[in-house]
């Protein structure tokens, strides 16, 4: 049974022919519309051709007129056969999955609306079939496409049936343009709204993090409205349904229901207030400890008469029966790195916010392990712990950002998957004493026999006496225990002489040495500097960090361990992050499909508010500046330090991955207008790539308008030298692959434009100031010129940019007035 | 003249009362009540509502107390049953809803603990169960009482009654001298009200009131009959994981020990303030020692004893100590309510708007700060002066404290972890040959920087003729365990070895020019030896710890300026060791370690000689000196020590029983003290309660 309203949907389609039509053609004659790219169907010519699209249009209103007169009824039947007629759409599952969907749609959405559209559609039903249909069940047919068409077409019909459409695509390909769709069912009419809605409601449904991403997204771009209409507005509406948990997966719902509502206080492992009852857990806890001792050893059956341990096993029971509550956690999770940059922002000095810091998240990981996670990571997991001694605050004048390292146990399904157990911080060490520890290579017995001082163990000895994690968990420096000339062997043999009583000599001169050549051995880390506490942090090898955190974690056995780093910003606002991560993205996906080997690092952003958000931080990087701060050298040098001589191999990776970096960063700077570009904000990786940060400045805006950064992009001599000069081959490389590169991106132009446009919708962010963003961004990938003129375009902009003193006037200005170099 | 006043006074009052008492008609009713009690019978007969009435009266503390006292051993027969009963139908009110009855009930049953223990001092504790409860019903009275309380404490009743409730337990367990004679505390043990002290600690709100009668209340539970048997809040309390729980035990410690070093900090400033300063800079230091008898602030060591149960007994407690917090001495209300003072109701810490928030206030200029830092600080100012017995009690308990912490892997992690920098301003002693070090310029690094420093004040500064061996020896021991953990885990220390090189080798000094009066009462072998054996750490092991080469050159300079020192030394143990008698053997256990010492002496004194005859130098300056160093390690050869790795594990048995036995009697003394001062004032509790009945 086809239901009203997809009926009404498929009607409605009719009417958009000529729009659709009108539409087709004016686009076929200007520049390519449909980037309708798809791999398998390359031989199918990038413009729809007109001939083909007139004659397909007019055959289906041929059809269309002849059925005309059947009425509705033989339309109803005749929809399969033009669903069969386009090849595509067969599977029934999916259309069964539409269907339900949209019965669901139909008891949620008040059903009057519907009737109504129903009716004002079948009004000016014009009765024509589109070819539009057929591009839409085509398989050509991607989510770039439904967004375009979701954002130009005012064509209701064509609306809801996109809206509609939009379950046949994969979950991640829709969440790429979420941004989009949600600010378009903020600020765009209704009808728009309305089609997008039953979607997200459904995917709310079904997903905590998605339910989130949406509540935050939908209040951080309502954030531009005036506070009365935002206050009343659809998406102001939609936000409150979703934090109060209504949209329950419905199973869930129905099975609550049926249970008495259980008290809010008994959630166990939530984050919120409640559930950290300390008292409680204390009961549950003592309880169990006490139980297991209790069996070990008989002389404490006092302890059972205690009514407090009875009585405790009630709450145990009821924590079980009640589910947290969906969101709380991760919401209170969140909520609280959010106070913690709020707090740090009031201190005055890096020292006093470090040290905060690291008690704030002391105090955070005593409600870890639950059910939370952090949303840039790209799999399900639980966070676990957070390291609290190695998080670092952030270089900023006046915000308090900071990049926390977390702990996580990846999982199946983070909202099925039970939350892990706790292990207290002390659960690593084996026992309390030094000596207890298998030290360097003695056996426990030499220690017996060398060391028999040891008097009676106090009667309560063995409540901590050995444990079995413990054991396999000895921590000893990997790096030292292999040299047989260690100092270890002679422990080893001061235990044996005195057995033997020969004594053992050592020269002096070696000691002197060992120490002069261990210390030359370390790698070369950065110098503490508290007025820069992250520049250590982040020069630490990822790996070497991961593998000493997990050393020192009660969870580092695990096997399902990770480390996970997120920036949390407060106080900023990360809507153009997002964009700028989205434009990113998009590119790197372009140039990926057209084969420009062109790096870029688009860093995931999550947007919070309007004012907070986390970033996933680049790992293995540091800022050119602290890069320079540091080792004191030019970049060229510095290059030739980490990776090695000239001609080898290492030397030449790191250099070509730099120019592969350069240009596509040199582009990215020009498409999206990137400025404030000074040390602190270009990274610069261990493998030679530089990765641009910080998207505060684009498109429309610029720092303080001080006329500064003129030029296309940064480019100075420092980074030509790394290239080999401007003679060098790898620098007549790099302006190849920028010419590569704006030739792909000018040919998926829309994919990239669409993704700006859309989010101009109701927006006040700076980067939109102006009445000309998009135009302006649109003539920078010049669509007229021919490749022999991009060629010259971008030798100018080379040129120029080299040329630029403004750039070095800009690194001047940033060394006054920021210290950075 | 106002003395002999006063008491002229005070006996003129006790006059009055006790003719206004032998006055019947002016006899409060609860007086004539309680005369009816100490009869032979049954009070309720001729007024089946008398136990009713009884506890809506207001205690009359001190007469009950007084004819409990005054009773003597044919009367205590007569009248037993009828205490008894009273007993009985205390811990019967106390389940009465009427607030008035159980305050009443609470403090009579105050009275009755304390006025029979005053009795029968001498009595066995069975005796005096008997009389009080009966044996026959001894178990299910004492069984009631402790649920009652248990209930009462973790309710959500008043708070005043919380209080209350508390200051019956204190009273109870605080009624002998020493505590694992009151054989009553064996109900308290086997009716455990181990989880309503966690409860009120782990609350946020309940800790602020009554934490610090909590936390005592546990530490001296834990030490009933500590050594003799199994002691349930022993394990109880060892076993404890929860965060919030082991985290509240710290704050109220935190706190305590705050309000300690902050009021310490007053007094100082009170006397550097002002004109007495300049008069003091005026003539001199003359008054130093007047300054110091002013500056003593009375020592807690039962909020002591409570944090060494935790680090001792938990292992988890480890974690809590370095937890930080903001700094809260700053913001502390100058008020002084620890340790009891009878005009407050609670023993409650001050500065209750910090523990109520759970958010952390938000005054840029605090500094963060955590237990570990704050007991550094406490411990730097009793470890200034320990000719007091209580802070020479203090000082010790500090150092064992040390010594668990400074033996256990997690705090050691903590205490070297290079994130984890703090600047602690340590007290330093006032010495004539040194300024005071300016605090500002303390920089921050991380905590075993200061816990070294600590020790070094400690050992330049206590080098007297009432020398304090066993706080000496804990002291090196405490720097040798770092440093084995250290070698163990390849942590180099930025720290200037140098004091702590130069500390140790004036320590010999002394010991060697001190060495007849010393010997007479100490084993000055045994000190000797560790500070010897730390130099062999340093001489064989420095090159698993020591932060730089030259760090090892500056050893050699250190150990090559001083060899007289090391000379002499050598000369009185070989002295000693070759003479037969009880030194003979620890004396040349030094002989032996002073091994590599003489061998470093004796190979670059001559090098140093030549160097300076062939360059025609007489002093040599110290880079020349260390350029010698440097360019002659090769042709000493040194000999390994056995280890020096090594050490003895703190253990409580059987060493420091009689310490801790000891501490606990003066601990028990004085909390006795402060409660019988505090129950007694109970207007406030009156007039609460008043109002809501």
């Amino acid at each position: 049974v086809i239901t009203n309203y997809e009926k009404n949907c498929y009607v409605g389609l009719g009417n958009t022919i000529e729009i659709a039509l009108h539409k087709c053609f004016g686009l076929s004659t200007s520049s390519p519309p449909l980037d309708v790219i798809s791999e398998g169907v390359g031989e199918l010519s990038l413009v729809i051709d007109t001939e083909v699209a007139k004659k397909a249009c007019q055959e289906v209103l041929q059809k269309v007129k002849l059925l005309k007169g059947e009425g509705q009824s033989t339309l109803v039947t005749t929809k399969p056969g033009l669903v069969n007629g386009t090849g595509h759409i067969g599977s029934s599952d999916r259309d069964s999955r539409r269907l339900c969907t949209s019965q669901k749609i139909g008891e949620e959405e008040a059903p009057s609306d519907t009737v109504k559209s129903a009716r004002r559609r079948q009004n000016n039903n014009s009765s024509k079939q589109s070819w539009l249909l057929r591009l839409f069940e085509s398989k050509l047919f991607d989510i770039s496409m439904a967004i375009s068409y979701l954002y130009n077409s005012k064509e209701p019909g064509v609306q809801a049936y996109i809206g509609n459409r939009l379950f046949s695509f994969r979950y991640e390909d829709v969440d790429f343009y979420l941004p989009q769709l949600l600010n378009m069912y903020i600020h765009m009419d209704e009808d728009v709204g309305d089609a997008i809605k039953p979607y997200v409601v459904h995917r709310c449904r079904q997903s905590i993090n998605f339910s989130l991403q949406c509540a935050w997204l939908l209040g951080a771009y309502s954030s531009d409205m005036h506070i009365s209409t935002q206050r009343h507005s659809r998406g102001t509406k939609l936000r409150k349904v979703i934090l109060s948990d209504e949209l329950k997966p419905a199973g869930q719902r129905a099975r609550r229901e049926a249970l008495q509502p259980p008290p809010p206080c008994h959630h166990g492992q939530g984050m919120g207030e409640h559930g950290l009852s300390p008292s409680k857990r204390t009961h549950q806890r003592s309880k169990s400890d006490a139980t297991v001792t209790i069996s070990l050893s008989s002389n404490l059956k006092r302890t059972a008469s205690n009514p407090k341990v009875e009585s405790s096993q009630d709450e145990v029971s009821t924590s079980v029966i009640a589910g947290p509550v969906r969101l709380t956690p991760q919401r209170e999770f969140i909520k609280s790195l959010m106070g913690i940059g709020k707090r740090l922002a009031t201190l005055p000095t890096k020292e006093q916010k470090t040290q905060r810091l690291i008690s704030e998240l002391s105090l955070l990981n005593h409600k870890l392990p639950a059910r939370v996670w952090l949303p840039t990571a790209a799999f399900d997991h639980h966070v676990v712990r957070v390291p609290h001694t190695q998080a670092v605050v952030l270089n900023s004048k006046d915000k308090a950002p900071y990049l926390i390292y977390v702990e996580v146990l990846d999982c199946e399904n983070f909202e099925t998957s039970s939350v892990p157990v706790r292990i207290p911080e002390t659960r690593i060490r084996s026992t309390r004493s030094v000596e207890n520890l298998p030290d360097c290579g003695i056996t426990p017995d030499q220690r017996a026999s060398s060391f028999s001082t040891v008097p009676n163990y106090d009667n309560d000895d063995e409540a901590w006496s050995v444990d079995d994690i413990g054991e396999l968990q000895v921590e000893l420096p990997e790096i030292h225990t292999n040299s047989c000339d260690n100092i270890s062997q002679f422990s080893v043999d001061s235990i044996t002489s005195q057995e033997s009583k020969e004594p053992i000599f050592i020269a002096a001169g070696d000691i002197r040495r060992r120490l002069s050549e261990q210390l030359a051995h370390t790698p070369t880390t950065f110098k503490k500097d508290p007025e820069d506490p992250s520049a250590v942090a982040l020069k630490e090898p990822w790996q070497e960090k991961v593998r000493r955190i997990r050393e020192a974690s009660p969870y580092g056995h695990l096997p399902n361990w990770r480390l996970l780093s997120v920036i949390v910003k407060c106080g900023d606002d990360l809507r153009q992050e997002l964009l700028a991560f989205q434009v990113l993205k998009q590119l790197q996906s372009i140039w990926e499909q057209e084969r420009v080997p062109l790096w870029i690092k688009p860093y995931k952003i999550l947007v919070i508010s309007s004012d907070s958000g986390m970033i996933e931080p680049v790992v293995n990087a540091v800022s050119i500046h602290q890069v320079k701060k540091q080792s004191q050298l030019s970049l060229l040098d510095y290059f030739l330090q980490e990776h090695g001589n000239y001609t080898t191999e290492a030397f030449l990776t790191a250099q070509r991955n730099f120019v592969q970096s350069c240009a596509g960063y040199c582009l990215i700077c020009y498409l999206l207008q990137v400025k404030d570009r000074h040390n602190g904000n270009i990274l610069l990786d261990s493998e030679g790539h530089i990765i641009h940060i910080d998207f505060g400045f684009i498109l429309s805006s610029s720092p303080r308008n001080l006329g500064f950064e003129t030029s296309a992009f940064k480019l100075t001599n420092e980074f030509v030298d790394v290239m080999g000069g401007q003679d060098g081959d790898m620098f007549n490389y790099y302006k190849m692959l920028m010419l590569q590169g704006l030739i792909a991106a000018r040919k998926h132009m829309e994919k990239v434009i669409q993704i700006v446009e859309i989010m101009q919708q109701g927006s006040q962010l700076p980067c939109f100031h102006g009445s000309s963003t998009i135009r302006n961004l649109k003539e920078r990938f010049h669509m007229s010129l021919t490749e022999e003129q991009l060629q010259v375009l971008v030798e100018q902009m080379v040129d120029g940019s080299m040329r630029s003193i403004t750039t070095k006037l800009y690194d001047g200005f940033q060394y006054l007035t920021n210290g950075i170099m | 003249m106002s003395g002999c006043d006063a008491m002229a006074q005070e006996k003129k009052a006790g006059l009055l009362r006790r003719t206004s008492s032998s006055k019947k008609p002016l006899k409060e009713k609860v007086v004539l009540m309680y005369d009816e009690i100490f009869t032979k019978d049954d009070p309720a007969k001729t007024n089946p509502r008398f136990w009713d009435e009884l506890f809506l009266m207001k205690v009359n503390l001190e007469y009950l107390e007084g004819k409990l006292e005054s009773l003597d051993g044919d009367e205590v027969m007569v009248v037993k049953d009828n205490i008894n009963s009273l007993f009985h139908h205390c811990v019967l009110a106390l389940e009465e809803e009427h607030q008035i009855k159980v305050v009443n009930a609470l403090q009579t049953l105050c009275a009755l603990f304390r006025g029979v223990h005053q009795k029968n001092k001498s009595a066995t504790g069975f005796d005096i169960i008997n009389m009080l409860v009966g044996f026959d019903k001894a178990e299910l009275r004492m069984k009631d009482l402790m649920e009652s309380l248990d209930s009462l404490l973790c309710g959500d009743g008043s708070e005043s009654l919380k209080s209350l409730c508390l200051k019956l337990l204190l009273c109870l367990v605080t009624v002998t001298d020493n505590i694992s004679q009151n054989t009553i505390l064996e109900y308290v043990m086997i009716n455990s009200i181990f989880e309503a002290i966690l409860q009120i600690v782990s609350d946020v709100s309940s800790r602020g009131q009554h934490g610090y009668d909590a936390v005592v209340l546990l530490a001296l539970l834990v030490n009933y009959r500590k050594y003799e048997s199994v002691n349930p809040y022993i394990v109880k309390l060892s076993i404890v994981d929860d965060e919030p729980t082991l985290d509240g035990l710290g704050m109220v410690v935190h706190q305590a020990l705050t309000e300690y070093n902050r009021q310490y900090k007053n007094k100082e400033e009170e006397n550097h303030g002002g004109f007495f300063s300049t008069l003091t800079s005026m003539v001199g230091n003359m008054f130093i020692a007047d300054t110091e008898e002013k500056l003593s602030v009375q020592t807690n060591e039962a909020i002591l004893l409570a944090l060494y149960e935790a680090v001792h007994l938990n292992r988890n407690f480890i974690t809590v100590l370095a937890q930080s917090h903001p700094e809260i001495e700053m913001t502390a209300a100058p008020v002084t309510p620890i340790p009891t003072t009878p005009t407050s109701l609670g023993t409650t810490p001050p500065s209750l708007d910090m523990m109520h928030n759970p958010e952390l206030p938000l005054d840029p200029n605090l500094q963060t700060s955590n237990l570990l830092i704050t007991f550094l600080k406490y411990s730097s100012i009793v470890m200034q002066d320990t000719k007091d017995e209580h802070r020479l009690n203090s000082a010790r308990l500090c150092l064992i404290i040390l010594t668990c912490i400074a033996e256990d892997q997690y705090a050691d992690a903590f205490l070297h972890d290079d994130n984890m920098n703090f600047r602690v301003n340590l007290h330093r002693m006032p010495m004539r040959h040194r300024k005071k070090a300016a605090d500002k310029t303390i920089p921050s690094r991380p905590l075993v920087c200061a816990v070294l420093d600590l020790m070094v004040e400690f050992i330049v500064t206590h080098m007297m003729k009432e020398f304090p061996m066993d706080l000496y020896m804990r002291c090196v021991q405490i720097i040798h365990k770092l440093i084995c953990y250290q070698k163990k885990c390849r942590i180099r220390l930025h720290y200037t070895w140098r004091e702590l090189w130069s500390a140790l080798i004036n320590l010999l000094k002394f010991l060697l020019s001190n060495e007849t009066t010393l010997l007479a009462k100490h084993n000055i072998f045994q000190l000797a030896l560790q500070v010897v054996s730390l130099f062999n750490m340093f001489i064989t092991y420095g090159d698993t710890f020591l932060p730089t080469p030259s760090s090892y050159d500056e050893l050699y300079y250190e150990i090559v300026r001083m060899h007289q020192v090391f000379d002499n030394l050598y000369c009185m143990v070989l002295r000693v060791s070759t003479n037969v008698g009880q030194w003979k053997e620890p004396a040349s256990k030094v002989t032996y370690a002073l091994v590599n010492v003489r061998a470093i002496i004796n190979h670059f004194n001559p090098k140093i000689e030549s160097y300076a005859a062939v360059n025609h130098i007489s002093q040599l300056s110290e880079d020349q000196v260390l350029e010698v160093v440097r360019s002659n390690y090769d042709t000493l050869t040194l000999k390994l020590q056995d280890g020096l790795d090594q050490f003895e594990r703190y253990s409580e048995q059987p060493k420091e029983t009689a310490f801790f036995k000891e501490l606990v009697r003066s601990i028990s003394v004085n909390v006795r003290k402060n409660v019988s001062l505090n129950t007694l004032s109970q207007d406030v509790l009156l007039k609460e309660f008043s109002s809501i009945s």
